[in-house]
Parts: structure tokens; C-alpha cells; sequence
């Protein structure tokens, strides 16, 4: 048993609704800035986000094209791995819903991938029915690039490593094909209130 | 398959140790991507639901450190070189 | 050889506490079977809370390894969850525990000569104090340069000690501020830039040890200027102060 330090209680907060933390988390009011590579930097007038894969016809989407999509804003509460909780954020982006609109395909998953190489996977069915937005704004500002701006995947009922940051475009897959974490160990679904964190769980 | 030279790990422990136990940040890595050699010091970290060390050369991912429950698990690309000065 | 870190931790007990600025501390501990340490190296610090709730830092060791003390330096991070806790609340008696020490590329010994370049933002300062104690400590003469960073006068860490630290032979401590300077100051002011490098480094054909610590952005910025002025990058030796994102 560690010795207790004195007067030590970390930044949790009482008046918060234990049932809106999943197992093993903390909650935080700060947003912790976490990355496997270095802040990418893509200028707008060359951003574009795709659909492709299993799919009849790539869809792309350039900023001023998604801009223009219906956008949503959503509050929510997410989770990262690393324990994490913050709650009530709030984001403004286009649905998956919307960009998926008409897709026909055989696949069910997906893969996101991203400025700087970073990926992840996901059911396609966990990024469809009000579950996944390309978020470009945070708290009523634009995302900042540390947090992954201009734009990243927004999934928040699972992991926050499967919420890409700096996403380009998804995948759509046959199989399921790990992606950056989940190659290193990490849960291949990711679901916090089953503590899914590594491969064992 | 093995044969009367084999040995298995353990006689070769003491080596294991050498190139294993000494001070990580000193611990110099080869780049399978760029062929540079740098100290592991060196190389940049980012923590994300793990910890990405990546190469000061050409800024590939160069080691993965997954911290999970109860274990430390350490993914490495290329060569690790200890120095036995 | 460096001295390896230990993988367990051990207790340490706080013995006093130094007020260094208005928002930065130093924790004499006492830490039973300490290995010793090399300038440079740093500790992990792990606090738990009565409900077992952890939280863990790690802060460079400001003493010298001829010390029979072991001091870290800790600086207020605002909205910080630990620091705050070590800076403000943290009293003689009270426990925590400590690994360490870590780190060896970030380290200098006498023996390893000179000419040395120093660079610190902030608590970057902390590691390098380690090295200057050290140098104190053995009476050396080795040329060594400190270029020395902080917002303003009253953020400026070690500033008393390192105007009448010795041996003065060999050692130059030249002070920047960035955000406010007071009366009659006759220090650099604003940014780490090209123009103050230079005039405080040793040329890079004299192939200096060049130790650069604080902030990330400072550390990438000075690191850049370093490299951009000739100095050889395989002598730089940076160590980044970031937040811990978790």
C-alpha cells in the first residue's frame, strides 16, 4: 500500500453524477492534448475529407463543401484511455449520416485516416444512427490544430482514440483492419462503460 | 527444431542484460526507414493512449510503449546499439 | 556508467522546503538507499490520494549529486493538478514517492569537459542548476555559459545563487526577461534569439556540450537557432518540459 500524501486529492469533482463515469476514469475540466506524431498543418484550400473503399464513387468533399452541408451541435462526454473523462464538451460538425447518405456498400467497417498517417477502425454501424460527426468546432471556436483542426472524428461512446483528429477520409472495408492503436494492443471496439482498453479485455 | 548447439535464453542471459538493462536514454536506435542511428534520447515522445517514440531523423515511428493493465508491452522498429565502452 | 534507474519506488520524505519564487519551490527529501544521481537526471513523483486515486509527475533533480541531500525544483503549472499540490500544500514530514533517477542522456560530469552551453527557460533551469552545482561542488573551472530565461526578475529561478556561485573562473551567467524588466537592468530582454546565443556560446568550432531545457517550444525554438548557428546537432541535448496530457 503506497503511503497517502497528505491533503492530496487531484482535480475530481463531487457534484457530478458518478453514473456518468465509466469505470476506472477521473474526471477532468482541463482537455488534455495527446498524439502519436506531431500537429500536422494542411491549409484549407487544399483540405479535402473522402469516402472511398468499398464504395461505387469516391465522395469527396472540399472545406467549403462541407461547410455548407447541414451541421449539427452536439454536447457530449468523452472518454480517453489514458482515464480521462471530461464532461458536457461541445462540437459543431457535418453527421456521418449526412456524408453516408445514399452510400450503398457490402462493408462493415471502417477505417479513418488522417493527416500525419494516424488511423483507427470502427464498425461502420457505430458511425451511423446519430453516433459520428466531422467536427470542426469546439466550444464555439474553431478546433484548434493541437486538438486536431481544422477537422477530426467525433465518436464519443467509444474511446477517444477512435475520435481521429486531423481525419481525411474513411475507408469503407470488407474486413476489419486494424488501425494505429489497435495494432499496438489497443481494443479493437473501444467501449468505455466495458472498459475496453487492450486487446484482453 | 533444435539441435545439441542450441541454447535457450537463459544461457545467454548476461548478453540479454547488456543489451536490455542500460539507461534507455543513452541507447542508441537505428532507423529501418532512414538508416540514421540516434540516441533513443533523442527521439521525440508523444503520448497518446500509448507513448510514440519516433525518429529524429525522418520523424518515423521508431518505438511503441503500450502501458496496459498489468503489463508494459514495447513494440521496436529497427536496431537497438549499446554501446560496451 | 550512469547510475540505472531503480524500477520500484521508494518513499521520500519531505525535510524542508524553499521558496524560490512566488510560484516556485524547491523539496529537500530524504530518500533512504538513494543510489545517487548524475547532473541532469530527473525523478518520477507519485502522490496518492486516501482514496487511492494517483497522480504522477516527473521533475528534474536540482542538487548536486555531491549533495547529501536530494532537492527537486517545482514550478506552478496554472490549473495543475500536481504541482499546486507540491508548490503550496506540501510541508516538512509529509511523504511521497519517488523512482528515479532517470536519464542519462540529459547529463554532464566534470569529466566530460567543456566548453559548455547552457540554456534554460523557466523551471528548464532546474536539470542545468543540477549541472552548475555540480561543477561548485567538484571546483571546476570548465568554461561554462549559462543563458538563462524568465518572464520577469521576480520568476528569474536560482538568480541569487548563480550571481555568487563559483569557481567564477570559467563561468558566465547571462540573464534574459521576456515580459517585464526592472529599473537599471543590465541583462538581455525579450526572447532567446540568434543575437544573444551568439554573444553568450562559445563558437561552434570550439565544439561545445550544448544543454537546452524548459518549455517545448522554447527547447524546438533554441535547439533550431543552435543548429541554424553551426553547432553540430549531435551535441545538442534537449530535455522538454510539456504537459503530461493524462
Amino acid at each position: 500500500m503506497p503511503p497517502i500524501s497528505r491533503g492530496f486529492r487531484g482535480r475530481r469533482h463531487a457534484d457530478v453524477d458518478p453514473a456518468r463515469i465509466p469505470p476506472g476514469q477521473y474526471l477532468t475540466t482541463d482537455f488534455p492534448v495527446l498524439s502519436a506524431g506531431p500537429t500536422p498543418r494542411t491549409p484549407l484550400d487544399r483540405w479535402t475529407f473522402s469516402i472511398d473503399g468499398e464504395i461505387d464513387a469516391v465522395r469527396r468533399w472540399t472545406w467549403d463543401e462541407l461547410l455548407a452541408l447541414p451541421q449539427e451541435t452536439v454536447i457530449v462526454d468523452i472518454h480517453c484511455v489514458t482515464k480521462w473523462s471530461k464532461l458536457d464538451t461541445e462540437w459543431t460538425g457535418v453527421s456521418l449520416d449526412t456524408l453516408l447518405d445514399g452510400v450503398e456498400t457490402e462493408a462493415e467497417h471502417i477505417v479513418a485516416w488522417c493527416d500525419g498517417g494516424y488511423t483507427t477502425n470502427l464498425p461502420l454501424e457505430d458511425v451511423m444512427g446519430g453516433r459520428a460527426w466531422i467536427a470542426h468546432t469546439y466550444g464555439g471556436e474553431p478546433l484548434a490544430p493541437e486538438h486536431g483542426g481544422p477537422a477530426r472524428l467525433l465518436v464519443p461512446h467509444l474511446y477517444f482514440w477512435k475520435s481521429a483528429k486531423w481525419v481525411r477520409g474513411i475507408t469503407l472495408t470488407i474486413e476489419d483492419r486494424p488501425g494505429f492503436w489497435e495494432g499496438y494492443g489497443y481494443h479493437d471496439y473501444g467501449d468505455p462503460w466495458r472498459e475496453q482498453r487492450y486487446w484482453s479485455d | 527444431m533444435s539441435d545439441d548447439h542450441t541454447l535457450d535464453c537463459n544461457g545467454v542471459a548476461g548478453l540479454l542484460r547488456e543489451v536490455l538493462a542500460p539507461d534507455p536514454t543513452t541507447t542508441h536506435r537505428r532507423c529501418p526507414d532512414c538508416g540514421d542511428t540516434q540516441p533513443l534520447g533523442r527521439h521525440r515522445a508523444y503520448r497518446g493512449a500509448g507513448v510514440v517514440l519516433r525518429c529524429p531523423s525522418c520523424d518515423a515511428v521508431g518505438a511503441v510503449i503500450a502501458e496496459q493493465a498489468s503489463e508494459l508491452v514495447l513494440h521496436l522498429r529497427g536496431a537497438l546499439l549499446v554501446s560496451r565502452a | 556508467m550512469t547510475p540505472r534507474a531503480p524500477i520500484t519506488w521508494r518513499v521520500a520524505t519531505v525535510v524542508a522546503v524553499v521558496d524560490e519564487t512566488p510560484t516556485a519551490r524547491s523539496l529537500v527529501l530524504d530518500v533512504p538507499g538513494w543510489p545517487g544521481h548524475r547532473a541532469g537526471q530527473h525523478v518520477d513523483v507519485r502522490l496518492t490520494a486516501e482514496d487511492g486515486y494517483q497522480a504522477q509527475r516527473s521533475y528534474s533533480i536540482a542538487s548536486a549529486p555531491e549533495s547529501p541531500e536530494l532537492a527537486i525544483t517545482v514550478q506552478v503549472v496554472p490549473d495543475g493538478e500536481v504541482s499546486p499540490y507540491l508548490v503550496e500544500e506540501v510541508r516538512p514530514g509529509d511523504e511521497l514517492e519517488l523512482r528515479g533517477p532517470i536519464g542519462g542522456f540529459f547529463t554532464w560530469r566534470v569529466e566530460d569537459g567543456g566548453p559548455v552551453l547552457l540554456v534554460g527557460g523557466g523551471s528548464g533551469l532546474a536539470p542545468l542548476m543540477a549541472m552548475l552545482r555540480h561543477r561548485a561542488a567538484r571546483g571546476s573551472t570548465v568554461d561554462t555559459r549559462l543563458l538563462a530565461s524568465a518572464r520577469t526578475i521576480r520568476d528569474a529561478l536560482f538568480r541569487d545563487e548563480l550571481g555568487t556561485l563559483g569557481p567564477r573562473e570559467g563561468l558566465r551567467v547571462a540573464w534574459t526577461l521576456t515580459r517585464e524588466t526592472p529599473p537599471a537592468w543590465d541583462g538581455f530582454t525579450g526572447r532567446v534569439d540568434a543575437e544573444k546565443l551568439a554573444a553568450v556560446a562559445p563558437p561552434p568550432d570550439a565544439a561545445p556540450r550544448c544543454f537546452v531545457c524548459g518549455p517545448t517550444p522554447f527547447v524546438e525554438a533554441v535547439a533550431d537557432l543552435l543548429v541554424q548557428a553551426g553547432h553540430d546537432p549531435r551535441a545538442i541535448h534537449a530535455e522538454r518540459f510539456g504537459p503530461t496530457g493524462s
